[in-house]
């Protein structure tokens, strides 16, 4: 061992730089920590939260009831009871819908998979719950999720572009008209 | 008869107010421990209850106190009981001897006793190492009567722990014995008086025992089982150790004792090796005119040095990670055992040089 490497040792070098170290945080102090409850990190803006149904600018629901979602979904969350409206026979819509949410691995894929999106993905994630079946949700609490979490909404599809009345599909990656 | 009443009610009086502040200072030195290790680290630390979670340790004690009492099955209850109470109170009954202020003689109802301190026996030093060493035993006997593998294991690696480094404790501080020749503990400050300089960490001559305060620290934070030799509780190994089926208030038990000691090694190390309540430089506390208000600045400067060593704990415990065990007690046997000699042995003969 050489000289130097003997003298650290002794007086307990490497010790001492690493009380150095903690002594700087110490000093120059600056939490990375966020107090959660109080404090919320801003999330990003395609962030995948809690699943919601949606509604039109006149309260009728966007869902078709095409059971799209429930084909897409890899972990049989949804099931889609589908209906004729009454009094509408050419148009259909979702009598039933439930989410078991247990289930959800939040993949976003019944997102993608819905033709006139109808179901979408809110910035809520603080779903813990003391009962299980709380996380089973029907259409009603889904359609109360997507009212709060989507205040701005679109108008019906027959009355937006004449395409996209035409084929009775929306186009998600056309950017959203300004309510 | 009436000066025995006396007498016995001023030391109880002192008895009452010493266990008082350090059970304080305990309570306090859970939140400050939790806070400077947060700060350390880049974190808050408790900031929960009450502003900036200063109520934490009230949190702490009334969760303790109402938690449900569990003694495992197949444990020996009586020792499984008693091991708590024989670790504490060596803890506690260790201040006994510690001088926090100026030998002063007070005369009161015809009764002479020193407020400062609870008991100046000639044998002060010796008496808290007897006392350390009892506790072991709650620790060893907790471990064991547990009726459980982590906590007999933690048991007896403290045992192991605990004999290495005590002798190394001893050994450490036989220089400042050899120096003060008394192992009173208001002698060996009295003898330090008059400024840093003739502290024995650092007084020039004959030797200073800054080498033997290292020893000393370092082996008296293998004794109390704090980080970098925490084994006995090796948290990511048993569990708890030695604590590990202990719940409420016999938890809380260990817990004090843990930090009692913490407190204890820190008097013991500000008197020995830094002039206890003696300023570092004499004009720093109060004298002339201001003679009668001497013991103020002198119990500041001893609470002051005391938490100077507390912070040092908290700063070891932010800094270091555990030891093996084999590392432990190779560094205990092989390195400090043979400083600690060598330091006896040059400070006996530069003292007879000198003397």
């Amino acid at each position: 061992m050489k000289f130097g490497e003997w003298v650290k040792t002794l007086i307990f070098y490497e010790i001492l730089m690493g009380m150095k170290a903690t002594l700087t945080h110490l000093l120059h102090y600056k939490p990375i920590t966020l107090q959660y409850p109080h404090e919320k990190k801003p999330l990003p803006p395609n962030y995948r939260g809690m699943l919601a149904l949606l509604r039109y600018d006149d309260e009728t629901e966007k869902c078709v009831g095409c059971d799209l979602c429930e084909a897409a979904c890899p972990s049989r969350v949804i099931q889609v009871y589908s209906a004729e409206v009454p009094g509408e026979p050419t148009k259909r819509y979702a009598k039933e819908y439930y989410m078991d949410m247990t289930r959800c691995l939040f993949c976003g894929q019944c997102v993608d998979a819905c033709p006139v999106d109808a179901l979408g993905m809110t910035q809520e994630f603080e779903w813990a719950v003391y009962d299980k079946r709380n996380l089973q949700l029907n259409k009603q609490q889904l359609l109360a999720i997507g009212d709060r979490a989507f205040p701005v909404r679109e108008k019906r599809i027959e009355f937006q572009h004449p395409n996209v009345a035409y084929f009775n599909v929306s186009f998600g990656d056309i950017p959203q008209k300004d309510a | 008869m009436v000066d025995v009443g006396i007498k016995l009610a001023l030391t109880l009086t002192q008895i009452a107010s010493v266990m008082g502040i350090v059970l304080l200072t305990v309570a306090l030195l859970t939140l400050l421990e939790r806070k400077v290790l947060g700060w350390m680290q880049d974190r808050m630390g408790p900031m929960e209850v009450g502003p900036y979670g200063i109520l934490q340790p009230v949190a702490d004690g009334l969760k303790l106190f109402f938690k449900e009492d569990i003694i495992p099955a197949g444990a020996n209850r009586i020792m499984f009981s008693m091991a708590p109470v024989l670790s504490l109170v060596p803890a506690l009954i260790g201040f006994a001897v510690i001088p926090f202020g100026p030998t002063w003689n007070v005369e009161w109802f015809g009764v002479e006793f020193k407020p400062f301190v609870i008991s100046d026996i000639n044998i002060g030093v010796l008496y808290i190492l007897a006392f350390a060493s009892i506790g072991a035993y709650g620790v060893i006997l907790g471990g064991w009567s547990s009726n459980s593998k982590y906590s007999l294991l933690g048991g007896l690696r403290s045992a192991a722990q605990l004999i290495s480094y005590e002798l190394n404790v001893g050994l450490a501080i036989v220089g400042v014995l050899l120096l003060s020749s008394s192992l009173s503990m208001v002698t060996i400050t009295e003898a330090q008086t008059g400024g840093f300089w003739r502290w024995y960490a650092f007084a020039p001559l004959p030797f200073p025992q800054f080498i033997a305060f290292v020893v000393f620290i370092i082996a008296s934070v293998a004794e109390t089982n704090r980080t970098p030799f925490d084994l006995p509780e090796a948290e990511s190994e048993l569990v708890a150790g030695f604590f590990t089926e202990y719940s409420g208030m016999r938890f809380a038990f260990f817990f004090l004792a843990e930090y009692a000691n913490m407190i204890l090694v820190s008097c013991v190390a500000t008197v020995l090796f830094f002039g206890g309540w003696d300023a570092p430089l004499p004009f720093l506390q109060f004298h002339g005119s201001l003679e009668h208000l001497e013991w103020l600045s002198g119990m500041f400067w001893f609470t002051v040095k005391v938490y100077t060593f507390l912070f040092l704990f908290f700063w070891l415990r932010a800094t270091l990670p555990r030891l093996r065990y084999d590392q432990l007690m190779r560094f205990g046997w092989k390195v400090l055992l043979p400083i600690a000699l060598g330091n006896i042995v040059i400070t006996s003969i530069m003292a007879y040089i000198f003397s």
